[in-house]
């Protein structure tokens, strides 16, 4: 019986901590003052190009360096289209969506009808270093061993990104010099603050991180490309709703990631638990899956509603956001 | 401290405009080719199929017209209705949802209202969207204008809660789920009766549907609205600054909820359009017209006249894709979805240019 919760644990952890890169990196940019709702497609671009680089070179390492800088690529270009040529935030970013899920395809597709193939996983050196970490003693512990402390090296670059950008913001310089500018880039312009090089460099690592949650989607699915599905599967959406959710907060946006991911485990586990439980737990299978896959958006939207009924000053929400900054306008 | 900084012209030329443009859209086709090249397509002989969307050398080319006309439409519709929106400057990009609210809709008058003539069924299916996508439309802007509810994350949000609504009518064997065949064992969208199919004009073997017309005559309509009626001065006002708007006696949140319905509900008129030409419904109905008529009213520069041309290359673009796969099997369509978005970066790098001049700082010191 017990074995039903570690797994279920287990599975909450694992197939969501996507959601915390595509979050955490979302807030990154955010926090510079943009908005930028191409995370689905810049993730796919990290997944694809980082698997392919990890494929040929059987290096774990490779592919998720790989998968940053393709990702930080598609960063530096919504950069270069919103910060410098001051172009609308909102379609550069969709346009990235399109752009980015499109060439997932258009490359898995060229692949799988040549000659070699799509590479596949199973078995590689790179499908070794991706698997679950045995920690002696710690994973051996009953039940919380095996839900929290037995999982792949990226669970927990995932968490560590989370707590070090937490970090960032609330105790250091830079940080604090970030947030200013999406408050109010005008202001910390005039203080000296370097506007575009700081929206710059933010914008790239945010987009880098969501490569490598990607990635990590990638590899959990098994590294398999489907000629319909991708792999992503709106994780990148789900994500953005996430940043509301957790109030710009990297802190927060773990706990946003636990709770999202515990009705998409419910989803995909309510059987196996209304099984265990018949009496308690029946009427689990009743509740359609469907609602459980609209959960996250509908909580965000009321959350959205919510926080704008009371009063701003509580909300994390950078004040410029998706406003460009043009100097001269000032 | 900076060498150089920009400047945005003052005269916006509209010849520059289109000329910088052309040679965006130009060297997005290039990288194109270059990109067919390389997987060992001859890039003209793809692009010649891609543009001629299948018509030269096809005894049944009128079918290819259909199939443009198809994805036509509401592209065409979506993209119309979502520049009267963002000519306000409130960033509806809800498309997707509130089109899948329209389908349902005008679905459930389509099932339900088997009896009635073909005119007056049709009629109905598209007052049911209208109104139903209409009220979303007003429930989004009323929050923005009450509360300031941020209008990009709520339209986006119903996006994807109306998408599993549908995901769900359309998997569910339930006695009340008159969406679905009756007679299948799997969960399948039904097939409207007759009297719901959009009729047309018949000439030869081809079918112009009663729908084309009116979304060529919806174009007029939007046009001579946004130009020549105060409602339309005064979308561009609010647009231009809310708070000139309030100065000049406007009520801004009356323009705003007004807008808005009327723009969710021509989206939804393009979804009853849509179901009512293909005769039935499914989760994929939208064609992402919600999305790509985000990317077609931008490239316009929210002029309706550019939308309607626009819309027009993009549903060539898209269709010609799904024409030549079948000569080209390892190019799918999302080869259109690759293309589309190179254009609009590269038209956005042609907008700046067309827009901003580059100038030393001594210089303008100088000027």
């Amino acid at each position: 019986m017990l074995d039903v919760f570690t797994l279920f644990l287990f599975n909450i952890i694992v197939y969501n901590i996507p959601l915390l890169y595509g979050t955490t990196g979302e807030i990154m940019i955010e926090k510079s003052g943009s908005l930028n709702l191409g995370v689905e497609g810049t993730m796919a671009i990290g997944a694809v190009v980082g698997y392919l680089a990890g494929a040929k070179t059987d290096s774990l390492l490779v592919a998720c360096l790989v998968s940053f800088i393709a990702s930080g690529l598609v960063g530096a270009l919504f950069s270069f289209l919103t910060v410098t040529l001051q172009a609308n935030q909102n379609v550069t970013g969709l346009t990235i969506t399109t752009f980015g899920v499109a060439f997932y395809y258009f490359i898995g597709n060229a692949l799988s009808n040549s000659a070699g193939g799509w590479p596949k996983l199973n078995g590689t050196a790179f499908d070794m270093q991706s698997q679950p970490i045995h920690i002696p003693f710690i994973s051996d512990i009953p039940f919380v061993g095996k839900a929290l402390f037995s999982h792949g090296i990226l669970v927990y670059v995932g968490i560590l990104i989370a707590v070090l950008m937490w970090f960032y913001f609330n105790k250091t310089v830079p940080g604090l010099k970030l947030r200013a500018i999406g408050e109010n880039p005008a202001a910390a312009d005039s203080l000296g603050v370097n506007v575009t090089l700081y929206k710059y460099t933010h914008i790239i690592i945010g987009s880098g991180i969501m490569g490598l949650g990607g990635l990590y989607m990638g590899l959990n699915l098994g590294g398999a490309f489907e000629g319909s599905n991708c792999w992503i599967n709106g994780y990148g959406w789900i994500s953005i709703a996430l940043v509301i959710f957790a109030n710009w907060s990297p802190a927060k946006a773990l706990l946003g990631t636990l709770i999202f991911g515990f009705f998409n485990t419910l989803r995909v586990q309510n059987a196996a638990l209304a099984y265990a439980f018949p009496d308690a737990l029946g009427w689990l299978t009743k509740i359609p899956s469907h609602f459980f896959s609209a959960l996250p958006f509908i909580i965000t939207l009321i959350v959205l509603i919510i926080s704008s009924l009371t009063s701003k000053g509580r909300s994390g929400e950078p004040q410029a956001i998706g406003r460009n900054y043009y100097r001269e306008d000032r | 401290m900076r060498k150089y900084h920009l400047v945005r012209r003052a005269d916006a030329q509209f010849k520059r405009t289109l000329i910088y443009y052309a040679i965006g859209i130009l060297v997005s086709l290039t990288i194109g080719a270059v990109i067919l090249a390389a997987l060992g397509i001859n890039p003209f002989e793809y692009y010649g199929r891609m543009f001629s969307i299948g018509l030269i050398g096809n005894r049944y080319g009128y079918k290819s017209i259909e199939g443009l006309l198809k994805i036509f439409v509401p592209l065409l519709i979506t993209s119309l209705a979502l520049s009267l929106s963002f000519k306000m400057r409130f960033w509806n990009i809800g498309g997707e949802g509130e089109f899948l609210i329209g389908a349902i809709a005008a679905s459930i008058v389509a099932f339900n209202c088997s009896g009635l003539p073909n005119f007056v069924t049709v009629l109905l299916m598209c007052l049911a969207a209208m109104i139903s996508s209409g009220i979303i439309g007003i429930a989004v802007a009323a929050l923005k204008v009450k509360f300031n509810t941020n209008e990009t994350l709520m339209t986006l949000m119903l996006n994807y809660i109306m998408l599993y609504v549908i995901r769900y009518l359309g998997e569910t064997k339930a006695e009340w789920n008159f969406f679905l065949e009756e007679e299948s064992e799997r969960p399948i969208f039904g097939t409207f009766p007759e009297t719901a199919f959009m009729g047309g004009i018949p000439i030869g073997p081809f079918k112009l549907l009663w729908s084309v017309i009116f979304a060529v005559l919806l174009t007029v309509i939007v046009y001579v609205y946004l130009k020549y009626t105060k409602q339309g001065y005064e979308i561009s006002v609010v647009g231009d600054s809310s708070a000139t708007a309030k100065y000049a006696g406007m009520s801004v949140g009356k323009i705003v909820l007004r807008t808005m319905f009327i723009s969710s509900a021509l989206i939804g008129l393009a979804a009853a359009f849509t179901v009512s030409a293909a005769g039935t419904i499914s989760d994929t109905i939208t064609n992402d017209v919600g999305w790509t008529g985000i990317i077609v009213a931008w490239l316009s520069k929210l002029s309706i006249p550019a939308v309607f041309v626009t819309a027009v290359l993009i549903s060539i673009l898209q269709y010609g894709c799904q024409a030549a796969a079948t000569q080209y099997p390892a190019i799918d369509i999302n080869y259109a979805d690759l293309l589309q978005g190179l254009i609009l970066f590269s038209v956005l790098v042609a907008d700046f240019a067309a827009n901003f001049r580059i100038v030393r700082k001594e210089d303008a010191k100088n000027a």
